[in-house]
């Protein structure tokens, strides 16, 4: 009996405890960054004796969005032709077994890995030299296994009544994927692919030799270097005390970011669902 | 698009048909080509290293002197090696801790709806990302530290303590999903025979789960092992062998902090790619562990 109550004891405990640090966590970032929001922080480019101990962090969003938008449209549409690929036409079991161990072992490269990987083979051999389309590529990289798991999974949990039927009814496959596949599972795939997004938006690792920079304008090519916002949290924390305000302010846009998106892809999957 | 859904025999529906399928196979190679792509790329780099150090003097050497300023070159990770893997095994340890019992919270006592408003929350914590875990971390935790008396704050227990929430969402939805099955097949027997409600979580769901949640403490460590920025944010970055108090410094941290400075196809330059390719087979190891066991495991069982 000592045993069960001690279980029932330990169970609500730890459980009290993550949802503390949960709530602390972002807690802790919104009142201390919510000082530092204002129209000018958002708007304009890092300033100050030491940079970025003022003015804003408009280059770091942007490049952040240009980072993370370069990733899912390299690293999205792999991943959803993959879990196609996984559930519609790999016929053979043994292919299957292969190709799932595959995408697990790219899920488990560490995330410098691939920083490494991008530099000797995007900055360095094909002379793209430090830029956006480089650290995309590594962040892509990254995304896929996350993406593609999620939308394998969508796809393997429809009915497959309803895909026989289509096939009975003689459409060709493409056509049952495009018409049927792809619009009920948009719920799901619209989430993975926000989620995966977040998770691009932030990884600093990868970034740190193939394309991020302490500073630059807003980004308007995919052949320049840019700003993210993790990178710049980062050296705005190494620069010390000084910059303390804005990397509080920075690290409030990120979460808040992060909140916004996941809200969305929540609400939109259940949206999806009801109907 | 539209037009192709009857049966016919026209050349043209056809062909877009092999041409959609082409696209979408071409595309699929494309993902599974990226991982060969980083592994050759990895290895191309790696390998010059070991024309002028050996494996064994790699792995085992624990001086890293990657730039010569006189006193000659050395290129020694066993301290990286050992912090990697130290830190990663007590982050794992305390996180499961937490874990595992948020973990029961969830598939015993939680309702239905209480899980349903939960799990969000959790995918909420897992999106943080982990430079805001070391802002906090040097913010907060290294101030605690600071407090009880550690120099500088930063040490190898701070790092864990940091690593490990960062694997709470990961272990927590994947226990509970284990233990939910095992609730759902093992209790309403155990319950009808009169048995009380949490001895039978005690003494039958959390035994049966006991393998998946092995296994999934293994994979926990494969993920630290990887995690760099809030590692590095918090543990010193000192080479030193690494203690609970002391600094140290894990091999994803020397290749984010060196790799700015290496000039390239220096042997700096390829030793950083070398403690990459270390890092990275070892992650593959733990995974082809977990992979072995899983498989034995469940031959068991049927």
């Amino acid at each position: 009996m000592i045993r069960s109550r001690l279980v029932k004891i330990w169970a609500y405990a730890s459980f009290i405890l993550i949802a503390a640090i949960v709530v602390f966590l972002f807690a802790f970032v919104f009142i201390k960054g919510a000082g530092t929001i204002s129209w000018t922080f958002l708007t304009d480019i890092p300033r100050g004796a030491v940079l970025g101990s003022e003015g804003g962090i408009l280059p770091a969003i942007a490049g952040s969005f240009l980072f993370t938008a370069t990733a899912a449209v390299l690293g999205g549409i792999p991943a959803i032709t993959s879990a196609l690929y996984m559930v519609f036409f790999c016929k053979s079991k043994n292919m299957g077994v292969l190709f799932k161990s595959l995408i697990q072992c790219i899920a488990g490269i560490p995330s410098i890995v691939l920083g490494l990987f991008a530099y000797s083979f995007l900055v360095k051999d094909l002379g793209l030299g430090r830029c956006v389309l480089s650290g995309g590529t590594a962040l892509a990289v990254m995304i896929l296994p996350f993406i593609e798991v999620r939308a394998e999974k969508a796809f393997s949990e429809m009915k497959e009544q309803v895909i026989h039927s289509s096939y009975a009814l003689g459409c060709s496959k493409t056509y049952t994927i495009f018409k049927l596949v792809l619009p009920s599972c948009r719920g799901e795939l619209v989430s993975a692919i926000i989620l995966g997004c977040c998770y691009a938006m932030g990884a600093t690792a990868p970034l740190i030799f193939t394309g991020g920079v302490a500073f630059s304008a807003v980004p308007d090519s995919l052949a320049k270097p840019a700003m993210a916002l993790p990178l710049h949290l980062y050296l705005l924390i190494a620069q010390g005390t000084t910059s303390l305000p804005t990397a509080y302010g920075t690290a409030f846009v990120m979460m808040a970011i992060l909140l916004i998106s996941n809200m969305a892809a929540t609400l939109y999957a259940a949206r999806v669902r009801k109907k | 698009m539209t037009a192709v859904f009857v049966y016919t025999d026209d050349m043209l529906h056809k062909l877009f048909h092999k041409l959609n399928t082409g696209v979408l196979i071409a595309l699929t190679a494309v993902s599974y080509l990226a991982l060969a792509f980083v592994v050759y790329f990895i290895f191309r780099e790696a390998l010059p290293l070991f024309s002028q150090v050996s494996v064994w003097d790699f792995l085992t050497g624990t001086r890293w002197m990657p730039v010569d300023y006189g006193s000659g070159t050395a290129f020694g990770i066993f301290n990286f090696i050992a912090a990697s893997v130290i830190v990663s095994l007590l982050a794992m340890i305390f996180a499961s801790v937490l874990g595992l019992g948020a973990a029961v919270f969830l598939s015993c006592a939680a309702s239905e709806k209480i899980r349903r408003v939960i799990y969000p929350f959790i995918d909420l914590l897992a999106g943080v990302p982990s430079v805001i875990y070391g802002f906090i971390g040097i913010v907060v935790l290294l101030k605690i530290f600071l407090k009880v008396g550690v120099h500088t704050g930063s040490c190898v227990l701070a790092a864990s303590i940091l690593l490990s929430v960062m694997l709470l969402p990961f272990l927590v939805s994947s226990c509970s999903e284990t233990m939910l099955k095992m609730k759902e097949h093992y209790l309403p027997g155990a319950r009808a025979m009169g048995v009380d409600y949490w001895y039978s979580v005690a003494t039958i769901v959390l035994p049966s789960s006991f393998k998946n949640i092995l296994l999934t403490m293994m994979l926990a460590i494969g993920r630290a092992m990887g995690e760099t920025m809030a590692v590095m944010m918090v543990i010193g970055n000192a080479n030193l062998f690494p203690t609970l108090l002391g600094k140290s410094e894990t091999i994803a941290s020397v290749i984010a902090l060196e790799m700015g400075t290496a000039v390239a196809d220096s042997p700096h330059y390829h030793a950083l790619y070398a403690a990459g390719l270390v890092l990275m087979l070892l992650v593959f190891l733990i995974n082809t562990g977990i992979a072995f066991l899983r498989n034995r495991l469940i031959r068991k069982e049927a």
